[in-house]
């Protein structure tokens, strides 16, 4: 994380266009990369459920998911930051890719709604997972928005033709996503193994009543 | 309320900061919670079997381990 802030704050070249905000880029993609990975993470765990109905894979969706929400909140935040830098507006709604990117944000909040109000148990699980299974479909609408769309606002950096970025720039961004993919990760783990040992806890409790 | 370019940069990369900062907060205050119900959980298993309160406060467990179970009867005793 030290490397990734020294390239991308320190090392790594100013923009020619964008100038200085463009330094927003190496937080604000890796950070809505993750997110995308965690919400699809949070979707194979739930068909793991659906599929295998082993238990375990209900904590792991939830979990994936909430990671991605913590994550996705930060993708609305850095974007709109960037955005205030380089547009002069914090939000537009006339950009495909925010809009989209907003609704499955939504979409996996409104995800804690579902459980929190049904009874804890094999139904609840099972409602989470269908639920979290159909923002699967929009995982790909977000991310392909700005492709499929005449959207002309938000940059497009990687195409066909590959990154369209200096050499050191990509490296930058690749370290960048790389550690906010190990930070992802150790919070996953982190947050899963405090949900077991409280799981377990709780059952602990029950037997020795 | 104007911002300059540099300050919004900083203002990203804080926003990120003060997010795992929070994150890792709630762990640490979660995780004190649950050490605090496993110390209450020990006192309960330590009581049952006897009956009786423990003869001696958690502690360490790498020291409870070496002197030997807290309750239940004692050895030779019948």
């Amino acid at each position: 994380m030290g490397a990734a802030l020294l390239l991308a704050l320190v090392i790594a070249p100013e923009d020619a266009d964008q100038g200085i905000s463009q330094r927003i880029f190496y937080i604000h993609v890796p950070i809505a990369l993750t997110a995308y990975f965690c919400f699809g993470l949070g979707a194979l765990k739930a068909l793991l459920l659906l599929w295998r109905g082993e238990e375990r894979y209900d904590l792991e969706s939830y979990v994936a998911i909430h990671q991605g929400t913590i994550f996705g909140a930060l993708t609305l935040i850095t974007g709109a930051i960037w955005a205030r830098a380089s547009w002069g507006v914090w939000w537009t709604w006339s950009s495909n890719q925010l809009v989209l990117f907003l609704v499955l944000f939504l979409f996996y909040c409104a995800y804690f709604m579902l459980r929190y109000s049904l009874e804890e148990g094999p139904r609840r699980a099972r409602s989470s997972a269908v639920y979290a299974l159909f923002g699967l479909a929009l995982i790909p609408v977000s991310f392909l928005a700005i492709r499929l769309a005449d959207d002309f606002i938000h940059p497009t950096v990687f195409t066909r033709e590959g990154p369209q970025m200096s050499g050191t720039m990509f490296a930058t961004f690749c370290v960048s996503w790389g550690a906010v993919t190990l930070l992802a990760y150790v919070l996953y783990r982190v947050e899963l193994a405090g949900k077991r040992l409280d799981a377990d806890l709780r059952e602990l409790r029950e037997a020795l009543r | 309320m104007s911002f300059s370019q540099g300050e919004l940069v900083a203002m990203a990369y804080a926003v990120v900061f003060v997010f795992v900062l929070a994150y890792v907060a709630i762990i640490a205050a979660k995780l004190a919670r649950l050490q605090r119900e496993t110390a209450e959980l020990v006192e309960l298993a330590r009581a049952r079997p006897a009956g009786r309160a423990p003869e001696y406060p958690p502690t360490v467990p790498g020291e409870q381990r070496a002197r030997g179970p807290a309750t239940g009867p004692a050895r030779g005793t019948g």
